[in-house]
């Protein structure tokens, strides 16, 4: 949590002095309502081809993160 | 990601619920080490080109049993209404969706046949890095390449092809300059959306100390002396983090003591234009306005050709750099110890920082620097005493 907090510091200053949106909180693209998008990505574990999808059939928390 | 953890932990346990991430890292192996340390067992996808198009991390999304997103940018504070909301909706199932239905593969990376589509070879290229196929990563440089030849100005071809780029600089297939230009690339990006907090990161990562929001990866030995105390074996990392990804921030530049004269003043020491141990300098990032600051590279890998390798029995490597005018080095010198062994053959890294004041005049530091070391190589069976110059160039805007 205080990488978020610094994150959304960070991103308040780096648009200093531009005309860009400073209050933009973190995004993702995927829409709400929608389904989430089949890409597929390499599973941590062995690199295997893996998607969000295949984990349907109950409800999921995603975190998208860096272990940094 | 340790917070929600523990508060969803009995949903998690029970089964009513799953945790996935993806991870938005350069190295994801590191990932695995901390998942590891914290002991945290749910399935992690890899995303370091971004795909997802994550503007800052960490972030959390609610997916129904449907595969439909039914909250993004979830608050740890409002855990209570995850429970009492999203865990307890019931949901509607959308019409089957045969392709979404088919188990995840690759498809097949055919290079585009119109040169002028940049997205098909920029598809082509985000393939073949996401499903890692090194022996392929230059096929997928050439197409990011491709891809912004028709398309100049697109931050995510550039922050791509970086990451292709740095991939390919931690592969056995590395070329010299890839760091570097890796780098530039993520600059190229970040240029063009200062407010892209992942390519923001990804400069960070290896930049200088007074531009670190915090340490990336010093919670490593911390994490394997922790998971070693459990009497378990850490997890391997690929490629070990470098003193950029340990430091810790700094408001101020620290300097570091030098000897009170450099090593080899009178510059006597015979010379290794590089037969011996390959160098290469990165310079993160390699452009800075007045009052900014850069993280200098300096890279030493001893050359496998002529099978050298570095003599332990005597002293450790030394480098020695000049300071440009206007700018300040966090000191000149820097003496990195040998490993227990008699001989090595370990990539060794010395870094530097510099931070030009604000009156520092536009134009390049050209900063002269040399390192001496102990080398033998086994083709002629030589054990030598050599010093290689080199010089760094930082551009002050």
């Amino acid at each position: 949590m205080r990488r978020l907090l610094f994150a959304m510091g960070a991103l308040l200053l780096a648009a200093c002095g531009s005309t860009v949106d400073v209050t933009a909180p973190a995004d993702i693209a995927v829409e709400v309502g929608k389904p989430f998008p089949n890409l597929i990505l390499p599973a941590l574990e062995d690199g295997r081809p893996s998607s969000i999808l295949q984990f349907r059939g109950k409800k999921t928390l995603l975190h998208v993160f860096a272990s940094w | 990601m340790p917070g929600w953890h523990d508060a969803i932990k009995d949903l998690y346990e029970s089964g009513e619920l799953q945790v996935v991430g993806i991870i938005q890292e350069q190295h994801p192996d590191r990932c695995r080490l901390f998942m590891q340390w914290k002991q945290m067992g749910w399935p992690i996808l890899v995303d370091s080109l971004n795909l997802l198009e994550v503007s800052a991390v960490p972030i959390t999304v609610a997916i129904d049993e449907y595969g439909i997103v039914r909250e993004k940018g979830l608050r740890l504070d409002k855990a209570e209404e995850f429970r009492t909301g999203f865990m307890q909706a019931k949901f509607e199932a959308p019409a089957p969706d045969d392709a979404a239905a088919a188990p995840a593969q690759w498809p097949a990376a055919v290079k585009p046949a119109d040169p002028a589509d940049p997205s098909a070879w920029a598809d082509f290229a985000d393939l073949i890095v996401r499903s890692n196929d090194l022996d392929r990563i230059d096929e997928a440089i050439q197409a990011y390449q491709q891809a912004l030849k028709s398309q100049a100005g697109n931050g995510w071809l550039e922050f791509r092809l970086g990451v292709a780029l740095r991939k390919r600089y931690d592969s056995d297939g590395r070329q010299e300059g890839d760091f570097q230009a890796a780098v530039d690339h993520w600059k190229a990006a970040l240029d063009i959306d200062p407010n892209q907090y992942i390519w923001r990161r990804r400069i960070q990562q290896y930049g200088p100390r007074l531009d670190k929001p915090y340490p990336f990866y010093d919670w490593v030995p911390q994490a394997r002396q922790e998971i070693a105390a459990r009497g378990e074996t850490p997890a391997g990392l690929i490629i070990e983090p470098g003193g950029a990804e340990f430091a810790e921030p700094a408001k101020v530049l620290a300097t570091m003591e030098a000897p009170a004269e450099r090593p080899d003043p009178g510059g006597r020491i015979y010379r290794d234009e590089g037969e011996f141990i390959a160098l290469e300098k990165v310079v993160v990032p390699n452009s800075i306005k007045p009052g900014e600051a850069s993280r200098i590279h300096v890279n030493f890998r001893p050359r496998e050709e002529i099978k050298a390798h570095w003599n332990n029995e005597v002293d450790g490597l030394e480098v020695w750099l000049n300071e440009g005018e206007g700018c300040q080095l966090d000191g000149s010198y820097r003496s990195l110890p040998n490993p227990p062994e008699v001989v090595s053959l370990e990539e060794r890294k010395a870094e530097f920082e510099i931070h030009c004041a604000e009156s520092a005049a536009p134009g390049p530091r050209s900063l002269d620097g040399y390192a001496l070391y102990y080398v033998c190589e086994d083709v002629r069976g030589t054990c030598l005493y050599r010093r290689q110059d080199f010089q760094v160039i930082v551009e002050v805007r």
